[in-house]
């Protein structure tokens, strides 16, 4: 007997079986079923790639209040909210991020220009300043959190420390009461007493020192730029200067890695960005290229990954160290610009604790806050929302190679002036190239060899 | 200083601590990791082969699961699956009818055997499923589940058009029919335009740049309506989303009478009334494939869209094509070489041959009173007996009494076969052509309006452009194998290399390097018959240098002068131009200057003198060979009428 069954689709199965239930969702992962998956991935991707563009907002707002240009920004490693900054005009001031009010404002903190800020400890209870005016304040400021009685901020310095020349630089000791300035040299400061515990300098060197940063990893150990277009490495046990490198260009910031304790990052006047490896400084790990003009400024995010930098170009890149050393985007990676019409050139930039704003000073008096990644959403997210971010930011990643998804992400719009500066830049790189190549072709064969451009960054180095 | 060192030197890669964990726990996952790892050893990026061995055992993983996952799935939907089952040798499954099938199942399913009755000479002519199955066109919409005519559209002043008329009766005759992205539109191809009409049979839209349409069909991953014009004999591709409809590749294609389009490529095949089948991409201007397939005007096309149940092997979906005859046959061609055709044979019966694949590869013929099915492994294996033209064995027959058999469409996700026919509609029971399994992302037969709408949106979101319509669809997400193997060797092909061929290395001497040309070297810095090359300027006819291309213009310049300068050398040539006095110092001297003159204008002229001699040569050549013309014209599939060829 002939055995005959026929499809049949049980209905009950495919409703819910309670009002509000989700609806039953039945799969078939055979290819055959989904024709043209490839292809409409890739249109997905393409979306999602337009969608982060149309989502790329990143500026976030503006804390006004300095009547000059700023200068120097510094935040406290323990705190998400705080974050003071100093001017030209010696006006400081102690910036709330989450309620964006003032918390402290000292109209004349010095004479003359701040020229470097840090707090005294994680907690930002206290805080250095230096001047031009040849002094460095110790203040008392209030975090506040409204913790202790004594979070009051006072509008007289805790303790005045005078010297003979102005500073450049200030930064303290991640554990003891020490501090480090720079001058014309670079002084260690124990904070109860009222001269240099100690002063650093290279045995040759005859310079001004434009910033020193303690290690984070190893806080004995120092690091500084000046005007000699040296980096220079001390240890402050031994107390003299341990090796230094001299380069091509004259440095403008300096800051240490939160990950990798050897690993510095230099803003050079140059146009570029350099990372050194304190374990082997005859050349630089990294070279990122992009600023238009002298980079002023820079500093790690806390995760070690990506860094901001702000220079004399007027705008803000940041940079993923991570995305280093590919072919296509070029020797650094392809940066983030963050511009605005108003902003002048950038003097300061510093990262949030969380990783997730960015923060700029600049000429025009006022300091800005920015998204670290430009199309993040503020705000409550679900996870629906959040998935489906996710989903889109896998796609981008892995179509990036697609022309058309890759020609999206690329395109991003610059300011005219940075733009053209950018391109005479080019021409005049090309056309030095294209000499060097000439040069080379007419000399005897073998006799100048091209030159790596890590290479060409350092000139010697001494200890 | 030391300490800090000492610090960083112990800080060690992720990678070597991953390795050292995975020596310690499982060994599988290192495994397929090393051999990840020895793939790609001759990348020499560290970055980038750390993060292709990653991607690997990621991948590795990924369809070691999903290929589970689907086997699971497939057994737990083994036991929904339709069958026949024969107990002996004697048993036939062609012998069972439709009432022993009724009989035996019963029931809810037994409400597939369905016969719909219309308006006396107003059967349907044209029918389609929606994508999920849930709704059928035959201008009036049908809910088949629920089992009642959704609307009737009313095109006949009157009179009730029920089934997609056009069979010779007057009025607004309806052509064909085709649903859009679900069940909620549908569009119809009347004598004046293509309409489209809602679930309701509310006219929505007139589509006013398609005039007289002939066949509709719709491409839903494009969301592109096809319409083939009857009078242009064009078919035209129409961008259709929401009422706004607009030409976006019409192609001349010739007298055309039927369209299918490949669901897994989305080109469009069109069979012609002189028996060829043309392949249509948007992008082309020509037909991606042509073949002639039969002796007679194409009847009906139809592509298989089932791999024959062997994911990921060669059955790839859409291989194989069917194609029906007016010479009453039908044959299966395999869509990957066109080389000959894979199995035909002869129905009898008179009128037009029908014919459809169903989900499972069952192919559904219906020919003069009857439907006969086929199943799938037999259809599309060649036939090595001793006729060529052995029909495959018969998995079920029907015979329908209402002739002329119109149309037949197999419903998707169900063993319900629909026939259109003169007095109206029949569905029959085919146990085991439906895809037992559906997807709910793409579609579902059981969807609600929430989730309709909702993908309807996606699927809008995911439209892709026409431009990636090709023959291969797997070509999206693919490395473009010329950019590859450009990578790999040292010579790149680009537009410049292709047209610096060996003689005009020979020609141009060492002074070009088609070496990376168009790749690293800007266009401003190539050489300049680099360039030329590039902007196809380049003379790539002409043969060695200038004095030699004197020498041959003049040899065949005048033909007359040739026999008595032929035999003289070229100096031989220039003392006797002395001796004329024609070769004035200041004369060198500009030849000279010429001669050393890439001039981009004096190339092109100099190509196509040289193009119009050889085609003269060849002229008269042929005129001398006589009727050799003739031969080397495409045979037609009427040429075997004219009178005289007697083969």
């Amino acid at each position: 007997m002939v055995k005959i069954s026929v499809l049949q689709h049980n209905p009950a199965l495919h409703v819910p079986i309670r009002p509000g239930d989700p609806t039953p969702v039945q799969r078939n992962l055979n290819p055959s079923m989904h024709p043209f998956a490839k292809a409409r991935e890739r249109t997905r991707a393409l979306n999602a790639a337009k969608l982060d563009k149309i989502f790329s907002k990143p500026f976030v707002d503006s804390l006004e209040g300095h009547i000059d240009a700023v200068e120097v920004l510094t935040k406290p490693l323990e705190s998400l909210t705080t974050v003071a900054s100093g001017s030209w005009d010696g006006g400081l001031i102690l910036h709330n991020l989450h309620t964006r009010s003032e918390m402290l404002k000292l109209p004349q903190a010095h004479k003359g220009k701040i020229s470097g800020l840090c707090f005294a400890d994680p907690k930002g209870s206290r805080l250095l300043s230096c001047g031009v005016d040849r002094n460095v304040r110790l203040w008392k400021v209030g975090t506040g959190d409204g913790e202790d009685d004594s979070g009051a901020s006072s509008q007289e310095p805790l303790h005045v420390y005078p010297w003979k020349t102005s500073f450049n630089s200030i930064d303290h000791h991640r554990s003891d009461p020490l501090f480090a300035t720079a001058s014309s040299t670079v002084q260690i400061w124990d904070e109860t007493k009222s001269a240099p515990v100690s002063n650093l300098t290279f045995p040759t060197s005859n310079e001004t020192v434009s910033s020193v940063r303690f290690n984070l990893a190893e806080p004995s150990v120092l690091a500084s730029v000046g005007s000699d277009r040296t980096f220079t490495l001390y240890d402050i046990r031994t107390g003299k200067a341990e090796r230094r490198v001299v380069m091509q260009f004259r440095s403008n910031a300096l800051a240490w890695s939160p990950t990798l304790p050897t690993m510095a990052l230099l803003a050079s006047e140059d146009h570029n960005l350099y990372t050194f490896d304190v374990r082997h400084m005859a050349a630089p790990v990294q070279i990122y290229k992009g600023h238009v003009a002298a980079v002023m400024s820079c500093e790690w995010a806390p995760t070690g990954v990506e860094f901001v930098s702000g220079g004399w170009d007027r705008t803000v890149r940041i940079w993923s160290s991570r995305e280093a050393g590919g072919k296509e985007k070029g020797p650094g990676g392809r940066e983030v610009v963050y511009h605005t019409k108003r902003m002048q050139r950038v003097t300061s930039t510093i990262y949030s604790s969380d990783a997730r704003y960015v923060l700029s000073g600049s000429d025009d008096g006022n300091v800005r806050i920015w998204k670290a990644k430009a199309s993040d959403k503020l705000g409550v997210i679900t996870a629906r929302e959040r998935a489906s971010m996710e989903y889109r930011e896998s796609l981008v990643k892995r179509w990036s190679v697609d022309k058309d998804v890759g020609r999206v992400m690329r395109t991003r719009h610059l300011p005219k002036s940075v733009y053209k500066a950018g391109q005479l830049k080019h021409t005049m790189l090309e056309a030095r190239r294209v000499k060097d190549e000439r040069r080379r072709k007419h000399t005897r064969a073998g006799e100048q060899k091209p030159v790596a451009e890590k290479k060409k960054t350092v000139i010697t180095e001494q200890s | 200083m030391d300490a800090l060192i000492a610090r960083a030197d112990a800080i060690r890669p992720l990678s070597e601590l991953k390795a050292v964990k995975t020596r310690d726990s499982g060994k599988g996952k290192a495994k397929a990791n090393s051999k990840g790892k020895s793939k790609y050893n001759h990348i020499a990026n560290k970055k980038l082969r750390s993060q292709l061995v990653h991607q690997h055992a990621l991948n590795s993983n990924l369809s070691k699961n999903a290929l589970e996952t689907q086997q699971n799935l497939l057994s737990l939907a083994a036991d929904d699956a339709g069958s026949i089952q024969v107990t002996g040798p004697l048993e036939k499954t062609w012998r069972v009818s439709q009432d022993e099938i009724v009989a035996s199942v019963g029931g809810e399913a037994a409400k597939g055997r369905r016969e719909l009755t219309f308006g006396p000479g107003q059967g349907a002519k044209r029918m389609k499923w929606s994508q999920n199955g849930k709704g059928g066109t035959k201008v009036s919409s049908v809910d088949w589940m629920g089992g009642n005519v959704n609307c009737e559209v009313d095109l006949l002043a009157g009179s009730n058009l029920a089934g997609a008329g056009g069979n010779g009766g007057g009025g607004e005759a309806a052509r064909d029919v085709t649903f859009l992205q679900d069940q909620s539109f549908f569009a119809v191809a009347q004598k004046r335009n293509v309409f489209v009409y809602d679930r309701d049979g509310v006219e929505v839209h007139r589509l006013n740049n398609i005039i007289d349409p002939l066949r509709l069909d719709f491409l839903p991953w494009h969301w592109l309506l096809v319409a083939v014009v009857h009078e242009l004999w064009a078919s035209i591709l129409h961008r259709y989303d929401h009422g706004n409809a607009d030409s976006c590749a019409p192609h001349e294609a010739g007298c055309l009478q039927y369209p299918h389009s490949n669901r897994h490529n989305a080109v469009v095949h069109l069979g012609h009334q002189n028996g060829c089948v043309t392949l249509w991409t948007p992008n082309l201007p020509k037909p991606a494939v042509q073949i002639l397939s039969h002796m007679g005007p194409v009847t009906s096309i139809s592509v298989n869209p089932s791999d024959g149940g062997s994911a990921g092997s060669v059955n790839m979906p859409g291989r194989y094509m069917a194609t029906a005859g007016r010479d009453g046959k039908v044959k299966i061609w395999d869509c990957r070489n066109w080389k000959g055709v894979v199995r035909e044979w002869t129905v009898r019966g008179a009128g037009d041959v029908e014919l459809e694949w169903s989900q499972k590869g069952y192919l559904g013929v219906l020919s003069g009173g009857s439907v006969n099915v086929y199943h799938p492994p037999h259809i599309v294996t060649p036939y090595t007996g001793s006729s060529s033209s052995a029909a495959p064995p018969l998995y079920l027959s029907h015979p329908i009494p209402h002739k002329p058999l119109q149309c037949l469409r197999f419903e998707p996700f169900s063993d319900v076969l629909a026939i259109g026919h003169n007095k109206g509609l029949s569905s029959i029971l085919v146990p085991g052509v439906g895809e037992p399994q559906f997807d709910s992302l793409e579609a579902d037969p059981f969807e609600n309006a929430k989730a309709r709408r909702e993908r309807e949106v996606k699927g809008l979101l995911d439209k892709i452009q026409p431009d990636l319509i090709t023959l291969d669809p797997s070509m999206v997400g693919k490395f473009d194998s010329a950019a590859l193997s450009a990578s790999g060797s040292s010579l790149v092909a680009t537009a410049a290399q292709s047209l610096l061929d060996k003689s005009d290395k020979v020609k141009w001497g060492a002074n070009v390097q088609v070496k990376n040309v168009g790749v690293d070297v800007p266009f401003s810095r190539m050489k300049r018959v680099e360039r030329l090359a590039v902007q196809g300027k380049l003379d790539t006819t002409g043969a060695g240098d200038d004095s030699e291309d004197s020498d041959v213009e003049m040899k065949e310049g005048g033909d007359g002068d040739s026999d008595d300068e032929g035999g003289l050398t070229r100096e031989e040539m220039s003392k006797k131009r002395k001796m004329r006095g024609k070769n004035k110092s200041l004369k060198r001297y500009l030849r000279k200057q010429r001669k050393n003159v890439v001039d981009p204008q004096v190339l092109a002229v100099r190509a196509k003198v040289d193009r119009m001699r050889e085609e003269a040569k060849a002229k008269k050549l042929q005129m001398k060979a006589g009727g050799a013309v003739e031969e080397n014209k495409r045979k037609s599939a009427l040429d075997r009428f004219k009178a005289g060829s007697g083969k």
